[in-house]
């Protein structure tokens, strides 16, 4: 199957930095995604609130001339659009499964709506790499790992922050309580209710940036289907790391590392189908879930218990 | 006099179609224990909820520290200084002892080790064991109270109300329990401790209120004046005790045998760990035991729910052992499950695919089922069993606990079972439908069915059962004539094993 | 003060899911209407547009027809699993995979006369879909994996599957180097009922009638509601519940798959990644707003496709985005997610208590 292989430096560094790039696309939608489930609400509208992100952060970057203003007009997107799944699923106790579907509908179509117009304005990427000064210099390592948009940046710091706040302040252990045994948390005094309120918009927001990131600063234009199912990665990265910050990274990077390598498998040489690659992170995924399932045998699984049981406090 | 910690004032509480508190009273001095007392039913739980801010009362006044308050959280409750430890703990098992005791009351950023030596100091301070880094799914459930109870200390709970605490625990614990409470008084805290055991009443407890029927009917007895039949009298009211069906002829052949039975749980904790008992046609033989000491598995490995990794269960002679639920049932054993809606039956279902759930096969033309002869039969358990239902159609879950419990019991004895396995047929039942669940059973057992039948009740056990055993640690560690024991004989051999181990 | 609060009504008012699609619908098309306003577009000609287009003369209803059929034919795949308390969600996947099996047999038995292959094909579909339902279903069965996400990733691998064959194995030959399947057999496409309406639409009427009765009444079916109500449940009444999850997953690709073939069959020339256009994920909708029921899917389904149909006809004729259509969808279903609170729960009003401490 591997004929000829012509790997040099370049085409590697190439390769490896594209990863980190898509790496960095994947890892902001399942960070947020991670930040949802984590606090009991499974989203399953990744996918449209990533094409909404993308095509209103292109169009405010565009207008503005700012990327930043792009991935932020991305992420309130994104967590508006959650708004809906967070007032079905959460406030009104819909099943999370239909609503989360039903509001990738809704992102995807929003995002055709309003991207309409957008869909010949193609420029160049609106942001620039930041070279770590002093760092970029490491021979292969500057390359691969400190000459990044700034969102590549953002993403890791976002990653060490969520960590943060999710294992070591009193929010973030509630907001794990809520997504464990709901009721116990309400008992101890935290309001699952806006715990799951706020995951949800958190996590709508870091889609929404992953989106712009897309548009803004990986791909340089808008079009149709631009995310191509990007956003169902998220979700199975998010199982993939079996819900902690640090193993969705590398999860992140994993599957990051197969998107570049996917279009770079005739430069390498490699006779292998770039379709059937692409089909690995979700294969990966089933995989690893029915390891978890394996393990879980005598111990708790790693999944948030109460995901995708809505809440409502007992009457009083 | 002082002013009470805790005053109760007319309290109202409805549910649909249940008045569950019709003006209840309580006033509690502070740095006492104060009982709460009542039959399953008095409207104790609900009273206490109204307290610790779960419901809010229809009507009525909740006075702290002689200010009044009105509660729309539980938060609110703890703000101020009111903790309760539901009988169901509202634990999150993936989380560790420390944090669960911190959880909604830490500090804005949680240091690990900080707060692990800061619960180990709580604890110390009471005069509990805890190991704080501990998550919580691998501790027993007398542990999993302590950290309940840490909980409401670590919010510095001045009010601690307890829902019966002793049923998960053996008297051992439960002596310990007493010595916290002991030492949170002698802080000046006030403890209210529900229970409709008498013997802890008089054993933990400074004073006792009484309720019956949802309303107050002896408010702060002191409990060192009063004699126990007294207190005894106003809980059940002046209904006597139900007559009590002893059985006359002697037990016949052993029906179920049950030899040298082990189990392992989920957990992969030993459950039953060598388990044998007979129970002969005609007899009830009663399993007596702090709740969570293997009950449950036992009459799960009987019916067929629960893996076992060594010994037989025997029908009449018939090795069941491996046999699936379903050829148990066809060897003639009735299964009435603990768990009534989430293993007897299915509560979203009508009640008429509820009625056939065992028999369903018999009613079979091909691949299809003949609804007309499952009404039928449906119709024959509603009135045999006197279940009270609207339409048969309805939801399961539409029907009353007792009605709930007539239909299946009625369901399981329809098929002329050889034997009764029966697991709480009357926890949180009212009284009408305990008497007619324990009549059901004594029926059958004067028709020469064998029963066996488990009861955190003892004093149920007491009066229809024939023989007893007790149940610790997944063994059998003695064995009772119920006409000549006594509680007190069988409450010591509760505590059996544990505290030679200790 | 007084604050609203929701408490669950015991029984859910009668008539009232009905009534909330109603609301979801009407909800929908007004806020649709807002967002074309605000975007400068004419909201009632695009309305008229659709409705002409979708619902407007026989000849629409014919393409309307045609679309409702896999829509109904998923969301019946989702009520299968749903007695169950199972969601497929790779519907989708299943009907792609479905319509690759019958592709298959259109590609070896080319010659085979026009009702025998496209019966052959139509089988080989439903057992196409039950297989891309194996791994999720054994998985689901033997070890507890969530078929929620085993079934959405197998959708994302049955669409690269597709282009994978576009783009080599089942490349035609005489497609002028377009990465396109070869066409399949001309004699194997439904006939006709009436304009363009094919048979497809009786057959998957045919189909959610039958399981609609056959799970009412056969002994399968009470073992099905017995399993779905729970595990344990399902042990006491000695009921195998792995068998009975493999069993509804199968089932519930199988159906999916039937909706692959009879798309390739009758409306689709040739197999493409498109040939299921999200028909799965509408499915799931569809299902949701029929409250899982087997005789409420068709009214859905053909509300579906009225507004999938009209939706697509918008954008070469007014010039607006065809995405309106998917809104259109989305916002339905949210609508009445709303509505339905009603039926479900009472509005009390409650004195705002503050608490003195």
């Amino acid at each position: 199957m591997i004929l000829a292989l012509t790997f040099t430096e370049a085409s590697v560094i190439g390769l490896l930095v594209a990863g980190v790039q898509f790496g960095t696309l994947l890892y902001l939608a399942a960070l947020g995604e991670t930040v949802a489930e984590k606090s009991g609400v499974l989203n399953l509208g990744v996918e449209g609130m990533m094409a909404t992100g993308a095509s209103v952060g292109f169009i405010v970057a565009v207008e503005t001339g700012s990327p930043w203003a792009g991935i932020l007009a991305g992420a309130a997107a994104g967590a508006l659009l959650s708004l809906v799944h967070a007032v079905a699923a959460v406030g009104l106790g819909a099943d999370q499964v239909v609503s989360g579907l039903a509001l990738t509908f809704l992102g995807l179509g929003l995002a055709d709506f309003v991207g309409d117009g957008y869909t010949d304005d193609a420029r160049r990427s609106l942001f620039r790499d930041v070279e770590l000064p002093g760092l970029d210099g490491i021979p292969w390592i500057g390359e691969i790992v400190f000459r990044h948009s700034p969102v590549t940046y953002g993403a890791v710091l976002s990653g060490i922050v969520v960590w943060f706040v999710l294992n070591r302040t009193a929010v973030g252990l509630g907001l794990r309580a809520a997504g464990e045994t709901a009721a116990t948390a309400d008992a101890a005094g935290h309001s699952v209710l806006r715990l799951r309120f706020a995951a949800v918009m958190v996590g709508g927001a870091f889609a929404g940036a992953s989106g712009a990131y897309l548009t803004t600063y990986l791909v340089g234009s808008w079009s149709q289907n631009l995310t191509a199912g990007r956003g169902w990665i998220a979700v199975a990265l998010v199982i993939f790391g079996a819900w902690r910050p640090g193993r969705v990274a590398l999860g992140a990077l994993l599957f990051g590392f197969t998107l570049a390598l996917k279009s770079r498998l005739a430069v390498f040489g490699i006779e292998f189908s770039p379709i059937l690659l692409d089909m690995t992170p979700y294969l990966l995924t089933v995989v690893v879930l029915v390891v978890i399932s394996i393990r879980a045998r005598n111990k708790p699984s790693p999944a948030p218990a109460a995901i995708g049981i809505p809440y409502r406090r007992e009457e009083r | 006099m002082t002013t009470p910690a805790v005053e109760l004032d007319g309290i109202w509480k409805r549910f649909p179609g249940v008045i569950a508190n019709s003006g209840a009273n309580l006033t509690v001095r502070p740095g006492t224990v104060h009982a709460v007392l009542g039959e399953n039913g008095a409207g104790k739980t609900t009273l206490m909820n109204c307290l610790a801010g779960v419901y809010r009362p229809d009507e009525g006044a909740i006075r702290i520290d002689g200010r009044e308050v009105r509660f729309s959280s539980p938060a609110d409750a703890i703000e101020a200084g009111v903790g309760m430890v539901h009988q169901e703990f509202r634990l999150v098992p993936t989380f560790t002892v420390a944090q669960n005791v911190v959880l909604g009351a830490a500090p804005g950023i949680v240091n690990r080790t900080r707060i692990d030596a800061e619960v180990a100091a709580l604890a110390e301070r009471f005069g509990f064991r805890a190991e704080p880094e501990r998550p919580v799914w691998q501790l027993s459930m007398g542990e999993r109270q302590r950290v309940e109870i840490l909980k409401a200390l670590w919010r510095d709970a001045r009010i601690l109300i307890l829902d019966e605490p002793t049923a998960v625990l053996t008297p051992q614990e439960a002596q310990e329990l007493g010595a916290v409470l002991r030492r949170m008084v002698a802080e000046g805290r006030s403890v209210i401790f529900i229970s409709h055991k008498l013997d802890e009443v008089t054993a933990f407890c400074d004073e006792a209120t009484v309720l019956r029927g949802g309303s107050t009917v002896a408010a702060s007895v002191e409990v060192a004046s009063v004699d126990a039949a007294e207190l005894a009298r106003l809980m059940v009211g002046d209904v006597d005790a139900p007559p009590v069906n002893r059985r006359d002829t002697a037990a016949g052949d052993i029906v179920l045998s049950v030899r040298d039975l082990r189990a392992i749980d989920t957990r992969g904790v030993t459950a039953l760990d060598g388990v044998s008992l007979d129970v002969r046609s005609g007899e009830i033989l009663g399993i007596a035991g702090v709740a969570g000491n293997g009950q449950r598995a036992l009459t799960d490995a009987i019916a067929g729910l629960q893996r076992t990794v060594a010994g037989t269960v025997e029908i009449a002679g018939t090795d069941i052992t491996s046999a699936p639920p379903r050829a148990r049932h066809r060897a003639g054993l009735a299964y009435v499950p603990e768990d009534r809606l989430g293993v007897g039956l299915a509560p979203k279902l009508p009640i008429t695919e509820n009625a056939i759930m065992r028999e369903y096969r018999a009613l079979r033309r091909g691949p299809l089922l003949s609804w007309s002869t499952a009404r039928t039969f449906c119709d024959g358990l509603v009135r045999r069993f006197e279940v009270k239902v609207g339409r048969v159609e309805a939801p399961m879950a539409s029907l009353s606990g007792g009605n709930l419990q007539r239909l299946l019991l009625g369901r399981e004895l329809s098929g002329e079972p050889r034997v009764v396995v029966a697991s709480q047929p009357t926890r949180g039942l009212d009284v009408a439908g305990v008497r007619a669940i324990q009549q059901l059973l004594v029926a059958q057992r004067d028709q020469g069915t064998a029963v066996l039948m488990v009861s955190e009740d003892l004093d149920e056990l007491l009066a229809l059962a024939d023989r007893i055993v007790v149940m610790v640690e997944g063994r059998i560690v003695g064995e009772f004539d119920a006409r000549t024991t006594s509680r007190a004989e069988i409450g010591e051999a509760m505590i059996g094993s544990r505290r030679a181990d200790a | 003060m007084k604050r609203l609060v929701l408490t669950r009504r015991e029984i859910p008012t009668r008539g009232g899911q009905p009534v909330a699609f109603l609301f979801g619908l009407a909800f929908a098309l007004l806020v649709g209407a807002i967002l074309m306003q605000v975007s400068g577009d004419p909201a009632i000609d695009v309305y008229q547009r659709m409705w002409e287009r979708s619902l407007g003369s026989t000849d629409t209803w014919s393409v309307t027809f045609n679309r409702a059929v896999p829509l109904a034919l998923a969301g019946l795949a989702v009520s299968i699993a749903a007695t169950m308390g199972l969601w497929n969600i790779g519907a989708e996947g299943q009907i792609l995979f479905g319509a690759t099996a019958a592709t298959l047999v259109g590609r070896l038995f080319p010659d085979w006369p026009g009702p025998v292959l496209i019966t052959a094909m139509l089988i080989a579909a439903v057992i196409g879909g039950a297989l891309w339902a194996l791994g999720p279903g054994l998985a689901k069965a033997e070890l507890g994996v969530s078929e929620i996400i085993t079934t959405l990733m197998l959708t994302e691998v049955a669409i690269r599957l597709i282009t994978y064959l576009e783009q080599g194995p089942w490349k035609d030959p005489e497609g002028f180097g377009f990465p396109n399947v070869t066409a399949r057999p001309p004699q194997a496409e439904l006939g006709d009922l009436w304009d363009r309406t094919h048979i497809g639409v009786l057959l998957a009427l045919a189909v959610i009638g039958a399981f609609a009765w056959f799970i009412n009444r056969s002994v399968w079916g009470y073992e099905l509601r017995i399993a779905g109500s729970s595990r344990q449940t399902a042990a006491y009444a000695g009921i195998s519940m792995r068998r009975k999850v493999l069993g509804v997953l199968l089932l519930s690709g199988a159906v999916a798959g039937f909706a692959g073939g009879i798309e390739l069959t009758g409306t689709a020339v040739r197999l493409n990644a498109q040939i299921s256009n999200g028909y799965g994920f509408s499915g799931i909708i569809v299902a949701a707003l029929a409250l899982m029921r087997p005789s409420a899917i068709p009214v859905v389904a053909l509300a579906f496709g009225a507004v999938q149909v009209g939706g697509q006809s918008i954008q070469t004729s007014l010039g607006v985005s065809p995405a309106v259509s998917t809104i259109l969808q989305a916002l339905i279903l949210f609508g009445a997610i709303g509505a339905a609170v009603f039926s479900n729960y009472r509005v009390v009003a409650l004195d705002r208590q503050v608490s003195v401490a």
